[in-house]
């Protein structure tokens, strides 16, 4: 550690942060799913040659906070480092050993410096495809839900596996934009690996374990002291989220003592029979992120930050769900992590926190354009964001994730169907003495000629956006097809001429509406 | 006649270029802005340059004029009150955005207010399909009563029109405007398949309402200048120069000054593209530093990399996303928040951060002396002994290191206990990493291999950090240009007159035929054309150039292509193909290709501009005398002596070896120990860089 002053630790893990945007870039620019090039559903990191996290992306979506270690550690007991050759490539898309859902590629590179192993690269991108009945509520099982890859080697010494690529086309609907993509995060990680060379020699480092122990140690420490400024004590909530039947039981403690979190999820529900379930990874991330935002958010993800923080949940309940498990859409439960833990600590953090959000619309539309051709895609809308002290949530703004707006104009031209109306639900953020964001009315009409279906999967139907600290809540979503009030977790089918009407829900108030200043 | 003006409207200094074609002899002169009207600094700037030298200003044909005006009223909230006449069920476009968060942990995101707040916005009953048909017809009774109303209550003095698929088919826009100029003549009006035909409703109309919300305050500056110049007898040619670095007549500026934007900086960079040219190094680095951000520009073969996306006005820590969504052609510029005012501090995590907030001209650095207590950019390089305190600004400033060593110490040295040196060389050494990142990522953005480069290094800052962050880059050679302080100035005066545009059309490479390509082009390259006639550029000098925006189906990002004056549409595929690795190195596609934007850009004759210009400098020459330094010397965290070196009295072939400070009225380059620098035939400071060994 002492061979790093301040300054100089500064500059070169600059060094190393820039290096994975860099990776982040070129991933976004050639990609062909959407949700990676609209809503950056993607990450890149560099690893030091004990595996642990350097460095990721300064912009990648928050389900893959601390995701990646563990990835890492899966392939190297499958393919221990010693047995690692110049040109390897290793990848999964196991949901529990990547981050939660068979859509996400993870590809590894080893990265060797005249013979020697100094390091790994990875890049993970949600895929667009992988087979099975594709993202929607109603698979069962995992196997429902595409093809499942084992920790395998996608290029052996600079040989590609031509088998495995064969495996992939031929049991996904758009091999094409696929294999792009799959290749796309190959290519990445070698000129990962050629820039983190690069570094080395304009550095004159030899291995850059010293600065992973020194960034590491660094991290932590600030970290510590952020979590120190939490007065002690053990923090509780529960909320009751949405399910295909029934509603579901999510419960939390945060035990928040000299320095260090705990965060247990003991007494959530079981899984359902429903492609909603959550591998712990994604649980672990979300709560990660809550921490982050919560303390330092400026700093950069890596092990040394993570280590003061310590999530367990139950086994095989639903924040931990296990195989067979589907797990498809398992950020429609994943992101009440957020609003569930921010509740738990709003009486120790009042002026940090921030009241729920609307949560995202997420729904796939599958159809034929007037032209003839296929529509298969996905849509996102916002709701309102929670409003927090001192600031009024804004309207219309996804939360937790993110993502970009598909304009009415592109969607028109891609789908031939007409957005009718895109307008400001006005009031239905949550009152108080700073409002919750309000939602937003979309409005379609099936102007395709043919019949289209929306597989809808929305939240916030039944239980609202809630406000704090006496804030109130949002209003609720509400799907309607031709002026009728539709299941909002259902497979709908617009006819030919039918419109379907979204109400988006808006964000959770916060403080008391009497002292609102006008 | 044969004297022409370069005139750059910068935040504090505005700079003028005069030369004369004739002769090559260039005259340039520094004079502050006056903030309230800029047309005044201009006007007494012309006429101290031309009394000082004895020209009649019957003698110049042309003035060629950059200025940040624009970006200014934007960021000031200074343009007119604003209306905008909206499709129905769409007038919440401009809140709604891109539905996007710019920082995914940090919760207290604040965005930028559009300029049309939204009760002045108001929805008519038309509506344009995708395909161009049209489902509701225009009504011209809701259309007037709504504009009456806007008048009436809210007393706006400029209207943007917005229409969905208004790039297909501009019917009702067209329509519209027109009969909103005879009820209501004295109203701008901009309507968004003028601005740019471009789909994508949001950016578009958020393009639209910004133009308007700055036309009436354009109108008044140009209105003031020619009335001025007219006064003085001017009987020439005014050009203003866009974001794009074409010139354009006063006339097109007034129509579009949204593409006014970032004007001066699009200069320097041309500039540098020009000084390329002549010295034989086509793929180029710009990199120009001032006092608050520093800008850097990709030159491929001689020609600065274009786009079609801008962002102005970001409401958060300069953040990227924070801002208003411009869609017009600009030069493709980084702009990063470093320059010598950038203020360094101890962040959250215990680091040592610079920037982006600047203590700009007032405080200024703590060296200043002007109540700035908080360490710079420029406070850190007065410490390291990268500036000569008497000396600055050609000694009409001087600055007090004292202060700078002050304040660095109390903000950073005791914060993180380091010495003072070392923090200042942590300072200087985070904005040239800052600055390295940033050309990196952009370079990996585009395709562009910078290791075969050369850099053009200029602005107040720029000399003083180039070699450091080109060896971080690993290029080869570095160039410090004759007048670096003045650059954008001089690059007015190489720039023809042209005018850029595009339009949205989405069609797959399968069905194209020459006749459909000729259709697509017609009626912007019309619109260009007819642009350039009516600014006197005779119709046989006009020259077209065509690009498409082009990709794999499914794909969200374009890839340029050029198109050649006779090329094959069979050819397209592998041209496209072609390109696209060079970009993304090679990724094997099957996939379907298809054309997203039609590009266009018609261009006048460019100007002569004498090969063998040359300042004139006489009166400053050998002032400096012979003096020594101290600098810090990061190798071995000791200090050094340095050298300074007078520029003004170097020779052509002279070499300067590091370490040493070559000084110049508004700019210093340093050199470190083992750098060399040559000044090469036309004056200019070349340092190559060998990295066999490094």
């Amino acid at each position: 550690v002492t061979k790093f002053d301040p300054i100089s630790l500064k500059i070169l893990w600059d060094r190393l942060v820039a290096i994975s945007d860099e990776l982040v870039q070129s991933l976004v620019r050639t990609s062909f799913s959407m949700n990676v090039r609209e809503g950056y559903d993607l990450s890149c990191m560099l690893f030091d040659s004990k595996a642990r996290l350097l460095t990721q992306g300064s912009y990648s979506v928050p389900s893959f906070t601390g995701t990646a270690p563990k990835t890492l550690q899966h392939m190297l007991d499958k393919f221990p480092p010693k047995k690692l050759k110049p040109g390897d490539v290793i990848i999964t898309n196991d949901p529990w050993m990547g981050t939660g859902h068979l859509f996400d590629i993870n590809v590894m590179r080893p990265v060797f410096k005249n013979e020697k192993l100094v390091g790994y690269t990875m890049s993970v991108t949600h895929l667009p495809d992988i087979g099975g009945k594709g993202m929607s509520s109603d698979c069962t099982e995992v196997y429902h839900e595409g093809l499942r890859l084992p920790v395998c080697k996608l290029q052996d010494e600079g040989k590609l596996n031509e088998l495995i690529l064969d495996i992939v086309r031929t049991n996904v609907r758009v091999p094409e934009q696929t294999i792009g993509d799959l290749m796309a995060n190959v290519a990445c990680n070698e000129v990962g690996g050629r820039s983190l060379l690069e570094f080395m020699d304009e550095y004159n480092l030899e291995e850059i374990e010293s600065l992973a122990d020194a960034i590491n140690l660094h991290s932590e420490i600030s970290m510590r002291q952020k979590i120190e400024e939490i007065p002690d004590g053990n923090y509780k909530n529960c909320i009751q989220i949405e399910g295909p039947r029934h509603p579901i039981l999510l419960n939390a403690v945060v035990c928040v003592k000299k320095g260090e979190v705990a965060i247990d999820f003991n007494k959530t529900d079981g899984p359902v029979k429903a492609s909603i379930n959550v591998p712990f990874c994604y649980t672990n991330a979300q709560s990660l992120y809550v921490i982050k935002c919560l303390t330092i958010p400026g700093l950069p993800n890596n092990e040394g930050s993570m280590r003061p923080i310590t999530v367990k949940a139950p086994h095989n309940c639903i924040l931990n769900a296990q195989p067979p498990w589907p797990t498809g859409g398992r950020h429609s439960v994943g992101h009440f992590v957020v609003p569930l833990l921010m509740g738990a600590l709003a009486p120790a953090l009042p002026e940090k926190v921030q009241a729920d959000a609307a949560m995202m619309n997420v729904f796939s539309v599958q159809g034929k354009h007037r032209n003839g051709e296929e529509i298969s895609s996905l849509f996102f809308l916002a709701g309102g964001l929670g409003a927090m002290y001192g600031l009024d949530g804004r309207a219309v703004t996804p939360a937790p994730s993110n993502m970009t707006v598909v304009p009415t104009e592109i969607w028109e031209n891609r789908t031939s169907m007409t957005i009718e109306k895109r307008a400001i639900l006005e009031n239905t953020g949550g009152a108080g003495k700073w409002t919750g964001g309000s939602g937003q009315e979309v409005v379609f009409r099936n102007d395709t000629g043919n019949p289209i279906e929306f597989a809808l999967m929305g939240q916030r139907t039944e239980f609202p956006a809630k406000g704090l600290v006496g804030g109130g809540d949002g209003s609720l979503r509400k799907y309607l097809v031709n002026g009728v009030e539709v299941d909002p977790k259902a497979r709908i089918t617009l006819m030919p001429g039918d419109r379907i009407m979204m109400q988006e829900a808006g964000g959770g108030g916060y403080g008391n509406e009497k002292e609102r200043d006008l | 006649v044969t004297y022409r003006i370069g005139i750059d409207i910068g935040g504090t200094f505005t700079d003028f270029a005069l030369v004369d074609d004739s002769t090559g002899h260039l005259l340039v002169h520094k004079q502050l802005t006056t903030p309230t009207d800029p047309s005044k600094s201009v006007l007494s700037g012309i006429i101290t340059m031309l009394e000082e030298n004895s020209i009649p200003i019957t003698e110049i044909s042309t003035i060629a004029h950059g200025t940040t005006l624009v970006t200014n009223a934007v960021v000031e909230r200074r343009g007119a009150t604003t209306g905008m006449l909206v499709t129905a069920g769409f007038k919440d476009a401009l809140d709604i955005a891109m539905e996007r968060r710019f920082d995914l942990f940090d919760l207290r995101l604040e965005f930028a207010e559009p300029v049309v707040p939204r009760r002045m916005r108001v929805e008519i009953s038309e509506r344009n399909l995708f395909d161009g048909t049209i489902e509701s017809h225009l009504d011209e009774i809701e259309v007037e009563a709504a504009v009456e109303s806007l008048i009436d209550r809210y007393d706006i003095q400029a209207l943007a029109i917005c229409f969905l698929h208004s790039y297909v088919d501009n019917t009702h826009e067209k329509y519209a405007k027109e009969l909103i100029l005879t009820k209501f003549p004295h109203l701008s009006v901009s309507a968004s398949s003028e601005v740019l035909p471009f789909m994508r409703e949001y950016e578009r109309w958020s393009t639209t309402t910004i133009n308007a919300y700055v036309q009436p305050l354009t109108d008044l500056y140009l209105g003031n200048l020619e009335a001025g110049l007219q006064e003085l007898g001017f009987s020439g040619r005014l050009l203003i120069m866009t974001s794009s670095g074409g010139m354009v007549t006063t006339d097109i500026a007034r129509t579009f000054p949204v593409r006014l934007i970032e004007s001066g900086p699009a200069a320097g960079a041309l500039m540098a593209a020009f000084l390329g040219q002549r010295l034989d190094e086509p793929n180029l680095l710009s990199f120009d530093m001032g006092g608050t951000t520093a800008k850097g520009a990709l030159i491929r073969n001689g020609k600065p990399l274009r786009r079609y996306e801008f962002e102005v006005a970001r409401e958060y820590d300069f953040k990227q996303g924070s801002g208003l969504p411009l869609r017009i052609p600009v030069i493709d510029m980084i702009e990063i928040g470093a320059g010598g005012g950038s203020i360094a501090e101890v962040n959250d995590s215990n680091l040592l951060e610079v920037g982006p907030q600047s203590a700009g001209a007032s405080p200024g650095p703590a060296c200043y002396d002007q109540g700035g207590t908080s360490p710079t950019l420029t406070d850190a390089n007065l410490v390291l002994g990268y500036l000569v305190a008497d000396t600055f600004l050609g000694g009409r400033m001087s600055l007090l290191e004292p202060h700078s060593r002050k304040a660095i110490k109390r903000s950073i040295s005791e914060v993180l206990d380091i010495d003072v040196s070392r923090a200042a060389w942590g300072i200087h050494e985070v904005i040239n990493e800052d600055v390295a990142r940033a050309f990196r990522v952009h370079a990996s953005e585009v395709g562009f291999d910078y290791r075969n480069c050369a850099m053009i290094a200029f602005g107040g800052s720029g000399p003083a950090h180039a070699l450091r962050v080109a060896k971080k880059l690993r290029i080869p050679k570095v160039i410090f240009p004759v007048g670096a302080g003045v650059m954008s100035a001089i690059g007015l005066l190489t720039t023809p007159i042209s005018y850029a545009t595009l339009r949205s059309s989405r069609i797959g490479l399968n069905q194209l035929k020459p006749s459909t390509i000729e259709l697509e082009f017609s009626s912007i390259e019309k619109q260009a054309k007819d642009l350039l006639i009516k600014a006197g550029v005779k119709v046989a000098e006009i020259e077209i150039e065509r690009r498409l925006d082009m990709r794999f189906i499914g794909q969200g990002h374009e890839v340029e292509v050029s198109l050649a004056e006779n090329f094959d549409v069979k050819e397209l595929e592998i041209l496209f193909r072609r390109t696209y690795n060079k970009v993304f190195a090679a990724a094997p596609h099957d996939a379907d290709i298809e054309v997203i934007n039609w590009k266009v850009e018609a261009s006048g004759p460019r100007p002569t501009f004498a090969d063998n210009y040359t300042p004139f400098q006489g009166a400053k020459k050998g002032t400096l005398g012979q003096r020594k330094i101290e600098t810090y010397d990061d190798k071995t965290g000791e200090s050094s002596v340095s050298s300074v070196v007078d520029r003004y009295v170097l020779e052509i072939g002279q070499k300067v070896l590091g370490p040493a400070l070559i000084q110049e009225d508004e700019t210093t380059t340093v050199l470190a120990t083992g750098d060399e620098i040559t000044v090469d035939n036309l004056g200019n400071l070349v340092a190559e860089i060998n990295y066999t060994g490094v």
